[in-house]
């Protein structure tokens, strides 16, 4: 009966309520499309920040990640990396080698970070390869070649052809030095650290540092990034007594992770100050609609309607009208989301995050994105009629039967 | 609580009712004490002014009295809750008011029924009910109707309907026949007093009419506020 008192009072005053409705569902859809573009972007960011680059979990031996030395190797490897193959949720492990190093070239030198990489298992995994901008990635045997970076490169005023002459340190104590010849310039999206990088084929740089068959860091890719946890887990579990240490990106990439966690913090803020615009336009209508029925809930209350089923009444009427909002508003922002999801929206300016370039952000569709501002929404048109429905309660029948 | 005063549907004790929602209170009830038994057919008359819509809202709990006590049915109103007080009012008051009482978005029908749908009165029984009076009161054709489509004669006569339909203990009525032509007022007040009589239903209402006047067994004169005259009429 209340049921049917609201819905008809809703069709009474088919503006107002169709304007509360379409705050209510811009509320939503705003909500919506923000929360799907907040994950999308943060999801994007995170992907490609640690799958194109980092890997999703790295494996180190123990004590690498806080004081990193050429000693905390791994010798295992080829062992190893059966066993964590067959880890449910593991799509990739690349093993990778570190040093550091001078580079000459001329007159010109430079400190850098030598990278030793398994070129055919970095490009399947990390797309080393496409990141090369001049020159050509390496080939699959080793052959004394090089990858400069490009911010290297500038500094040593190096190009394609030259070559470049490296001393280091060995792991057996003596100096290893050796010459390679630039084979390409990469681009990783990183400026910094296109400034120091030198990639250098696995083998040749186990040569070079005297580290046969001894890495420094197995990065594994996930299938996917929400089941990284699991993932990291099951390998931890499968290394148990190996003295190696798992990290996932969140650990070794902290301060990478507390920006993105504060990107999320935004999105809240965001959503509050969309829901308080909703709230204030309900809670207008809402008055308005309480007061001018005053009188109505007077006769109810005088013909023995209960205090509780006027308050109901009210708040029956703004929920209906909320979930219809709602409704309509997950239909149009699915469509919202499902086509920016797909075709992504061009940035005015690419930008640069945690090394990574970005041209172009895709939104998410996920569930997240439709109950929050559902749940949101609806909670606080019930919470702004709470005040008007407790009016309509308790106001005297007489003194309401008083007001037109 | 003796026998006697059990058989009082209304005891009102020493009621003061001050309107103060304007900067000057005004003083509508200045101390009335007045019972009324079962069975009565008791009419309120008085100037406009006098305080008559005002004591029979204070007597049905419609508004809170600045002082003294209502008691129905032996029960303190102001020891009744909000809810108790409802649902006494849904089980045993039915109310006819001056004007403009009918809930706008629901149909003639719908509006008598509305009391029986708080009592729980079964769907079957209701519709029946429903029916009956509104043929009883000449508005058998109008049920499907909202009230901004009836004319005011029509509009109380549904207002009668809906407060008779679910038979109650006490029927209130203010100026009952004041939007009616003397015809229709006459009808009225037989139905009235038909169920007075049939099913010893308690009527107390104002009135200006004095046609209305004379068919009540009780008058009771408002005087600014004050009881003036209370006659049994033989
Ligand atoms: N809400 C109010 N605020 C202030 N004064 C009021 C209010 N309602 C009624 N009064 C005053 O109380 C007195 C009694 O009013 P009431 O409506 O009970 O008279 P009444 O006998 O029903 O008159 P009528 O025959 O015109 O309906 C009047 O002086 C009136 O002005
Ligand atoms: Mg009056």
């Amino acid at each position: 009966m209340m049921f049917k008192i609201a819905l008809r009072n809703i069709f009474r005053r088919k503006r107002r309520s169709i304007i509360t409705m379409l705050t209510m569902f811009v509320g939503f859809v705003l909500a919506a499309i923000s929360i799907g573009w907040s994950d999308g972007t943060y999801n994007n960011i995170i992907d490609s920040f640690t799958r194109n680059r980092l890997g999703h979990i790295q494996i180190h031996s123990q004590g690498y990640l806080d004081k990193p030395s050429l000693y905390k190797n791994i010798e295992n490897y080829d062992s190893l990396r059966n066993v964590i193959a067959d880890i449910a949720g593991v799509e990739f492990t690349t093993p990778r080698l570190f040093a550091s190093g001078l580079a000459s070239l001329n007159d010109k030198s430079a400190g850098v970070r030598i990278i030793g990489v398994d070129p055919e298992i970095e490009s399947r995994a990390t797309h080393l390869d496409r990141k090369v901008a001049e020159g050509r990635y390496f080939s699959a045997q080793p052959s004394n070649k090089a990858l400069l970076g490009r911010g290297l490169a500038k500094i040593l005023k190096a190009s394609v052809g030259d070559t470049i002459v490296i001393i280091s340190q060995a792991a057996d104590g003596s100096i290893a030095n050796d010459l390679y010849a630039v084979f390409g310039i990469v681009e990783s999206g990183d400026k910094m650290e296109d400034r120091a990088s030198f990639y250098l084929h696995l083998e040749d740089a186990q040569q070079l540092l005297v580290l046969q068959n001894r890495i420094h860091e197995i990065a594994v890719i996930c299938d996917n990034l929400a089941d990284v946890p699991q993932t990291s887990a099951g390998i931890e579990e499968a290394l148990n007594d190996s003295g190696l240490d798992v990290a996932t990106w969140k650990e070794f990439a902290k301060s990478f992770y507390r920006a993105m966690r504060a990107d999320k913090e935004g999105m809240w803020i965001m959503l509050v100050v969309i829901l308080i615009m909703v709230a204030v336009g309900v809670l207008n209508t809402v008055l308005m609609s309480v007061l001018e029925r005053t009188h109505e809930y007077g006769v109810l209350r005088a013909l023995g309607t209960a205090p509780g089923q006027v308050f109901r009444l009210v708040i029956i009427e703004v929920l209906i009208i909320a979930v219809a909002g709602v409704i309509i508003g997950c239909g149009l922002s699915y469509l919202i989301n499902d086509a920016l999801s797909a075709h992504g929206v061009p940035l005015p300016e690419t930008f640069t995050y945690g090394g990574v370039e970005f041209k172009r952000m895709y939104t998410e569709v996920n569930l997240r994105s439709f109950y929050i501002p559902a749940l949101s929404v609806v909670v606080s048109a019930f919470l702004v009629s709470i005040f008007p429905a407790v009016k309509a309660a308790r106001i005297p029948p007489a003194q309401a039967m008083r007001s037109v | 609580m003796n026998k006697k005063e059990n058989n009082h549907v209304v005891m009102a004790q020493g009621i003061v009712k001050e309107y103060r929602e304007d900067k000057v209170p005004v003083k509508a009830l200045r101390g009335i004490d007045l019972t009324i038994d079962e069975g009565e057919f008791t009419a309120i008359v008085g100037p406009s002014g006098s305080g008559k819509t005002t004591f029979l809202n204070v007597i049905s709990g419609l508004d809170d009295a600045t002082g003294g006590s209502v008691r129905l049915s032996g029960k303190l109103l102001s020891e009744m809750s909000g809810k108790e007080l409802s649902d006494f009012r849904r089980d045993n008051i039915g109310f006819i008011f001056q004007s403009n009482n009918l809930i706008p978005v629901l149909t003639v029908e719908e509006n008598v029924e509305y009391v029986m749908l708080l009592q729980g009165v079964p769907k079957k029984e209701r519709h029946e009910r429903v029916k009956k009076i509104l043929a009883d009161l000449g508005l058998e054709d109008m049920a499907d109707r909202r009230p901004n489509r009836l004319s005011g004669g029509q509009q109380q006569r549904a207002g009668v309907a809906r407060a008779m339909v679910s038979k109650p203990a006490l029927v209130l009525a203010d100026e009952p026949t004041a939007s009616l032509d003397s015809e229709a007022a006459e009808s009225l007040m037989e139905i009235m007093r038909e169920l007075n009589e049939k099913s010893k239903i308690t009527f107390i209402f104002s009135t200006h009419d004095q046609r209305v006047m004379k068919k009540a067994r009780r008058l009771i004169v408002l005087k600014d506020g004050k009881v003036d005259r209370d006659e049994v009429k033989g």
